[in-house]
């Protein structure tokens, strides 16, 4: 059983860095400079000398600088670099004849790069799209200057809005123009033709006519206006074409080509589309709710990692299996085949610098990177079988090799309750205090519940009191009376001796206005002198906030500060509505003097 | 500058040459899509800030005419928060390319998380014309409804979705609705129909477990659970509700073992404390009961069945002075439950407020319909206060409601329970003989039942202390509850009462569990 806690990690992790450990360290270079996928990975016998050689389609740091590097054992044998970023490297068989050498292809824009001896031997280019007959026509007609730059870009403006494929970019650019710039495009531009080209998203290869190991390959390739090219291996015609509902991603194929095939394309719109030899149209559909980023085959099940962290099994005609959950997003993914043992695994390299190794569902072996990986590939390097090469997110590269004596078994230490049901529960130790309490409670609990009670009573009845004490003397800066609902809040500003103090009175009531209020200041006169210690309040409309605003001078030399009260009064009436204590601060312009 | 980098790299014959006006032959355009797989797989693979940089490149390229890149920048707005941004970007996508449906499904998607729901229903109905066999766009659809809680529209769409293709989420959301608007049966089917679809689905079998629980199937319910357990023996939810299953049975050993797993993953979550609390509070050890109970009442001061919970053990403990502070702030939450009044009037009797007790006890009579107990422990407090006709009145009261319970359910009784109501009638001299129990299933809880004639020598006053005290704590092991007190709000979250009534079939809790341990 797989469980996904990040917890049980640390048991595999330490697991593998034992002695016993299935892999064997051969090389790591933190500082090797290789930024890549997996699809641009492959491993061959490039010379026929038994000897493998690893390919990398680099796209260089920062995808600046795209090269072909070619590895033996752990240095670059060859450098060269190219015209645009790889999309895909793999290698094939193109024809029967002996010495049976790979040809190595690589993908890189609208061209597939065929070398064969680490030597340019082809390029192939995707074939122009054809344009739009309409769009065709309006710029001959503009060739021939029959047409003004205004009305060709209203009638390309109508064609974009309507027609199914895209502009031809030449038409999408004249369209972004000023008005003024028109003239000199068309001027510029009339003479070429208009063309549409595609770029190659995803290649792999596919068995000719034979099931072999070393048998005739084709190429196929996902581009980006959603078709799936069969290539020939030897003329590069194209022998099928199929088209998708989207743009492909990965793909995944088996059988042979003349025979019956399988091919099942992750997309761009997180689907999974498996299309067989005589359907030039997807036969089944998987739907992820994720976007895929991986898709390998297993024997017959298509495993797929989507970027919600899982892995999902799936038949060939779509039905789901299973799902794994992953402790971290995976990054890439790629199939391990260990011939001699007959084992295909899918190995996933995580965010969390772990690759991980899942047959079907059982997690087999989990190894520990020093940085994420993020692209892998696995087969025959050098001399050696069963070699594993990870390239890392800061471009080091880690070979590592399969001891000959290890084997993968399932489960391991996944078998068995989550570690964490072993962990003690956090709970206190009952303390000397809490004994003691406990035990005056049962002696005295009656007691204490009187106290209690009666102490409640008494804080009831002294709370009821100030309440009713507020009320009466009208000591609340809120006024409770229901012919005017007021509302007081004061503010001091200013260092002093002069301090400015202002009253914000509300009339809180929805509809009606109050009229006829007075506000008086009670002071202590040798401390404070106000110019207008009593005013009159305008009408105050409700709702509205009215700032009252007077000087209270200090006149204490002595730094002492005292309270203001502030009333607000009813004419002819003695008992105030309102009242606010306003702690005056200490005059600081005093001591500054 | 861009033009030049490209030419060099694409190996297009452009020669310094093309900068000059009148010319030949005009500058090749580069390729719009050129990188739109890289970005793809940036994308893909959450590296964003690589993702960033090319898409700016590219955009640079084609002076802003590249879609893809333009689409992908606003999805990664949008999962960094800035959604008002992404949705312009995606409006920008939606003029570069009219046709697209998935433009405008984003655009939706960008005003549903604005919260916009109408304008968002309005955009995917545009995009429902484009491609009319998308379940993402009826699922979509139907969210939104729900939203605007307009049920009937957004089944619809959610039952279109289904048909166009079947997905986890659909189905979660159709019961949710059911859920809503409160029909547990539909939502039960909706769910059993997801759990079919995708069987290993651990958050639509611990819903459906839940879901039987609250209307009281425990064998599915447990079912469930394990099955869920089965697949993520972490999933905390499952293993809440198996664990109060579990405590039900009295395994509360493995039920502890289990609380371990989420008290690691979740270890400040109220109702999980709460259990623990009760587990030992099953194995009688009362002080840790109590610390874990204070800290679930720590984690969810307002929750008032861990105050009642914590009332009970101290209850127990006879510390009944807390017992009464932890009972009367459980009642401010919750004054529509006559179990609390009563254990308030527990606690009162013993704190030797006669007065206040009688006066709970009313309130607790008052309110509760089915749980005899009351009026036993009631009656006992009347007899002891010399007022025997009252205690009579109460003593059949609650013979009836002995009798209606007995008739509905297999619900075996308490034997404290029992013993303490025969010696009460033998006190009150109520002769007849009370069938107690049905037939008996369990030999182990097997109590005699011919016990009306009491040793004459029975005098001495009934309900000391320690009587009402086991009473009460036997109470909580028997104590329904009522139906309403989860309501809805126990589908989100496990039940956090632990104790729940005896399962009415006769499954074998060792078996079960025993499927549990094995994980």
């Amino acid at each position: 059983m797989a469980a996904a806690s990040s917890s049980d990690s640390d048991a595999c992790g330490a697991e593998s860095n034992e002695a016993n450990s299935k892999w064997l360290d051969a090389h790591y270079d933190p500082m090797a400079n290789i930024h890549t996928f997996s699809a641009c990975l492959a491993l061959a016998d490039l010379h026929g000398d038994g000897e493998y050689k690893l390919v990398v389609g680099d796209l260089g740091p920062g995808g600046q600088q795209p090269c072909l590097k070619v590895l033996k054992g752990p240095l670059v044998m060859n450098e060269s670099p190219l015209p645009a970023l790889p999309a895909a490297a793999a290698t094939f068989l193109m024809e029967q004849h002996e010495p049976r050498t790979p040809a190595l292809a690589l993908a890189s824009g609208p061209c597939v790069y065929v070398y064969k001896n680490l030597r340019p031997y082809f390029k192939f280019s995707l074939p122009q799209l054809p344009p739009n007959p309409l769009e065709q026509d309006l710029w001959n007609q503009a060739k021939e200057d029959r047409i003004d730059p205004l009305t060709l870009k209203e009638m390309l403006e109508s064609i974009r809005e309507t027609a199914e494929e895209p502009l031809s970019i030449q038409s999408l650019r004249f369209l972004q123009l000023e008005l003024s710039e028109m003239e000199a495009f068309v001027n510029q531009h009339k003479s070429n033709s208009i063309k549409r080209q595609t770029v190659i998203t995803t290649m792999t290869t596919l068995k000719k006519n034979l099931a072999d190991e070393d048998a005739v390959s084709c190429l196929v390739l996902g581009t980006e206006n959603k078709e799936l090219l069969v290539l020939d291996p030897e003329a590069f015609t194209i022998l099928a074409k199929m088209s998708l509902p989207s743009v492909p991603v990965f793909l995944e194929v088996s059988g042979q080509f003349d025979v019956e095939f399988r091919l099942a394309a992750a997309c761009r719109n997180g689907n999974i589309y498996i299309l067989r030899r005589d359907s030039k149209h997807p036969k089944y559909c998987i739907e992820l709710s994720a976007q895929p980023v991986g898709l390998i085959r297993v024997h017959k099940v298509l495993v797929v990692g989507s970027t919600q962290d899982s892995l999902h099994g799936f038949t060939h005609k779509g039905k789901k299996l299973w799902t794994v959950q992953m402790p971290a997003a995976i990054l890439t993914m790629n199939l391990l085949e260990q011939h001699s043992r007959g084992l295909q695994a899918v190995m996933a390299g995580l965010a969390n610098g772990e690759v991980r190794i899942y047959r079907d569902k059982a997690l087999l072996n989990v190894i520990h990177t020093p940085d994420a990986v993020t692209s892998l590939c696995f087969g025959r390097y050098g001399r050696e079988d069963n070699t594993l090469i990870m390239t890392t997110r800061g471009g080091g590269l880690i070979i590592k090799i399969l001891k000959r004596t290890a084997v993968f078994v399932e489960g391991g230490s996944e078998v068995g309750p989550p570690p964490a049901q072993a962990m003690k529960l956090n709970v206190p130790r009952k303390t000397r205090l809490y004994v003691d309490q406990t035990l005056r409670e049962r002696e005295a609990g009656t007691a204490m519940h009187r106290a209690f009670q009666t102490d409640l009573y008494l804080l009831r009845l002294r709370a009821a009191r100030a309440y009713l004490q507020a009320l009466e003397s009208s000591l609340s800066p809120l006024s409770a009376t229901a012919r005017e609902p007021l509302k007081l809040h004061a503010v001091v500003q200013g260092l002093g001796p002069t301090f400015k103090l202002t009253l914000h009175l509300q009339n809180t009531s929805t509809t009606r206005p109050v009229l006829g209020l007075l506000v008086c200041f009670l002071y202590n006169e040798a401390l404070y002198s106000l110019p207008r210690p009593f005013f009159k309040v305008p009408l105050l409309v409700p709702g509205l906030n009215y700032p009252l605003e007077t000087f209270v001078e200090s006149l204490s030399n002595k730094g002492i500060s005292d309270i203001i009260k502030v009333l607000v009064l009813r004419e002819g009436q003695s008992a105030p509505l309102l009242s606010a204590h306003v702690n005056m601060p200490g005059s600081e312009g005093l001591a500054a003097a | 500058m861009a033009e030049e980098r490209v030419a060099t790299r694409t190996q297009f014959p452009v020669s310094t040459e093309s900068q000059k006006p009148r010319q030949k032959k005009a500058p090749e355009f580069p390729i719009l899509e050129k990188q739109n797989w890289l970005i793809h797989l940036h994308y893909i693979r959450k590296d964003y800030e690589a993702c960033k940089a090319v898409i700016k490149e590219q955009l640079q390229e084609t002076q802003g005419l590249c879609e893809y890149a333009i689409y992908v920048q606003a999805l990664i707005f949008r999962l960094e928060g800035n959604i008002q941004e992404s949705l312009e970007l995606f409006q920008t996508c939606a003029v570069l390319s009219p046709q697209s449906a998935d433009n405008l499904k984003q655009v939706a998607r960008s005003l549903f998380l604005l919260g916009k729901h109408k304008a968002a229903i309005e955009v995917y109905n545009e995009a429902a014309k484009l491609n009319q066999k998308d379940w993402e766009i009826s699922h979509n659809l139907g969210v939104c409804y729900i939203y605007l809680k307009q049920f009937n529209k957004a089944q619809d769409q959610l039952h279109n979705a289904l048909n166009l293709n079947r997905h986890d989420l659909t189905y979660i959301m159709l019961g949710k609705i059911h859920l809503l608007e409160g029909d547990l049966d539909k939502a039960i089917e909706v769910y059993k129909k997801a759990v079919e679809f995708s069987p290993e689905n651990t958050e639509l079998l611990t819903t459906l477990g839940l879901l039987y629980l609250q209307l009281g199937i425990y064998q599915k319910a447990f079912e469930h659970l394990g099955n869920a357990l089965t697949y993520d023996p972490t999933n905390y939810k499952a293993i809440l509700a198996a664990g109060s299953m579990m405590q039900t049975h009295g395994d509360f050993d493995v039920a502890l073992t289990k609380y371990r797993v989420v008290a690691c993953a979740v270890s400040e979550n109220p109702p999980l404390w709460n259990n623990i609390g009760m587990c030992f509070f099953g194995k009688k050890k009362y002080v840790a009961a109590i610390s874990c109970l204070k800290r679930a009442n720590y984690l969810a001061p307002f929750d008032w069945k861990i105050l009642y919970n914590l009332g009970l053990v101290h209850l127990t403990m006879q510390q009944y002075a807390s017992a009464f502070h932890f009972l009367s702030a459980a009642i401010n939450f919750q004054p529509k439950m006559g179990e609390l009044y009563m254990l308030l009037a527990v606690a009162l009797t013993n704190l030797e407020d006669i007065e206040n007790a009688k006066r709970a006890y009313a309130e607790a009579v008052h309110l509760d319909k089915c749980n005899p107990l009351v009026n036993l422990n009631y009656a006992v407090l009347l007899y002891n206060q010399g007022e025997k006709k009252n205690a009579l009145a109460q003593y059949q009261e609650m013979e009836k409601k002995v009798s209606l319970l007995k008739d509905n359910s297999s619900l075996e009784f308490d034997s404290e329970m029992v013993e303490m109501a025969q010696k009460l009638g033998a006190a009150l001299q109520v002769g007849e003989a009370l069938v107690w129990t049905k037939p008996v299933k369990d030999p182990k809880s097997k109590h005699q039942t011919t016990s009306t004639s009491k040793p004459a020598s029975f005098q001495q006053p009934l309900g000391s202390n320690q009587a009402l005290g086991q009473a009460m704590s036997s109470a909580a092991a028997y104590r329904t509850l009522p139906s309403g007190a989860g309501g809805t709000s126990q589908f989100t979250k496990p039940p956090s009462l632990p104790l729940e009534p005896e399962p009415a079939v006769e499954s074998s809790p060792t078996e079960t569990s025993e499927q549990i341990r094995e994980k």
